[in-house]
């Protein structure tokens, strides 16, 4: 049996969406290559998110999501979707878990944190190099730290870590792009975060890597100045953007823009009748928790109309009242 | 069935309660070592991941040889504990 709904992902866009459709009676499956919760599950804090009052980890959020959306009879599978083929009416998904059949899908797959691309960067990941405060900044307990990036999850995460480290070092490429809340929250910090501007991240050089050798350094340049700076270190967090998660989509059809988002209609279906995209990895998404919950539940609801019109055929515009979705 | 499996996790991590839930969905037990709580045993894993991250999960099979998965990375673990 076909399922009605299979979501890609299970961030919150994914969650709000499959609250919506499960309390629909609509048969919801979520895949989640990675954490549930996604992007939001690895934050250290979430303060813009509306009912909190003082904020909230953002491991707790994502877990309460996932509650809600599991009391309501929302099915999570821990796999990898690794193909979409359009049937027509059914979609095809092949998967970690084997083959599964559907008659409407969401991708709700997220974003992921972006590489800056220097020498190093690759060599010493894992093993010096993080995009997860959260996961790995315990191992720089009283250790010194380079985070490069200037945005929100930048400065947020350059808190955080001051758990941990003795100093940091944050190098910004042009100028602080964080909210204005989060750039006074980072003044408090300033005896353990010292902030560069106009400094470039050039190379992260360390012992050689193949002998289990660790970071020692960042070279960057002054903008300004055009002179090379050196940021003695022992590891290095990145945070300059975010890339969406689609390479799945490859061959599918489902159509993307030009840095690889997924387009959708004002419907948010995609290209391809049947397959619906919301959150970070839809072209045109604003990269917030609460957004992305919002366009979730939209999409749920545009989803319940599809998947309506696909049992009863479209009704006349008489009866409907107001101009038909599909 | 693996002979063990051992967890390196830390509190924050919010992959490590996927690993964790994934085994307990396949009926595995395992060993859990908290590094904020034992952060002498960081080299450890370190020395057997080459990774200064979490999850790492170590699966000991029967004949005694090691699996070494880092991360939440069901491509790598699904095949480790069959």
């Amino acid at each position: 049996m076909p399922h009605d709904l299979v979501i890609v992902g299970a961030g919150p866009a994914a969650l709000s969406a499959a609250i919506y459709t499960c309390r629909e009676d609509i048969d919801t499956l979520l895949f989640e290559k990675g954490a549930i919760g996604g992007l939001a599950a690895v934050t250290d804090w979430v303060d813009n998110y509306p009912g909190f009052a003082k904020g909230i980890a953002g491991l707790e959020l994502s877990d309460a999501m996932r509650a809600q959306a599991e009391r309501f009879g929302a099915k999570i599978e821990l796999g990898e979707v690794q193909k979409i083929e359009d049937q027509g009416k059914l979609k095809k998904l092949t998967t970690t878990e084997g083959d599964i059949y559907t008659k409407a899908v969401l991708i709700a797959a997220g974003s992921e944190y972006k590489q800056i691309g220097v020498p190093g960067e690759k060599e010493y990941y894992a093993r010096g190099v993080h995009y997860c405060a959260t996961c790995d900044g315990a191992f720089y307990r009283d250790k010194r730290l380079v985070v490069v990036g200037g945005g929100n999850s930048a400065v947020q995460e350059s808190m955080f870590l001051t758990k941990f480290a003795s100093h940091i070092d944050m190098l910004v490429r042009s100028k602080l792009r964080a909210s204005d809340v989060l750039i006074k929250e980072l003044e408090k910090h300033k005896d353990k975060i010292t902030v560069h501007l106009g400094t470039t991240t050039d190379e992260i050089v360390g012992n050689p890597p193949t002998g289990g050798g660790k970071v020692t350094k960042v070279i960057g340049t002054d903008t300004a100045s055009g002179k090379k700076v050196e940021f003695p270190t022992d590891g290095v967090f990145v945070f300059v953007g975010l890339l969406p998660s689609t390479k799945f989509l490859a061959d599918s059809g489902v159509g993307v823009d030009d840095f690889g988002f997924i387009k959708s209609d004002l419907h948010l279906m995609t290209n391809i009748p049947g397959i619906f995209v919301a959150g970070d990895v839809r072209s045109g998404a604003t990269l917030q928790i609460a957004s992305a919950s919002g366009e979730g539940a939209t999409a749920a609801l545009m989803i319940r109309e599809y998947l309506e019109m696909q049992e009863r055929g479209p009704l006349p515009q008489a009866v409907v009242g107001h101009p038909q979705l599909y | 069935m693996p002979k063990n499996i051992t967890i390196y996790t830390t509190d924050t991590c919010s992959y490590c309660p996927m690993v964790k839930q994934y085994l307990k969905s396949k009926g595995l037990p395992y060993d859990e070592v908290n590094l904020e709580k034992h952060p002498e045993r960081q080299d450890e894993v370190f020395k057997m991941s080459g990774a200064l991250t979490v999850p790492v999960t170590i699966v000991t099979k029967q004949d005694n040889t090691q699996d070494v998965v880092i991360g939440y990375n069901l491509a790598r673990l699904a095949p480790a504990i069959a």
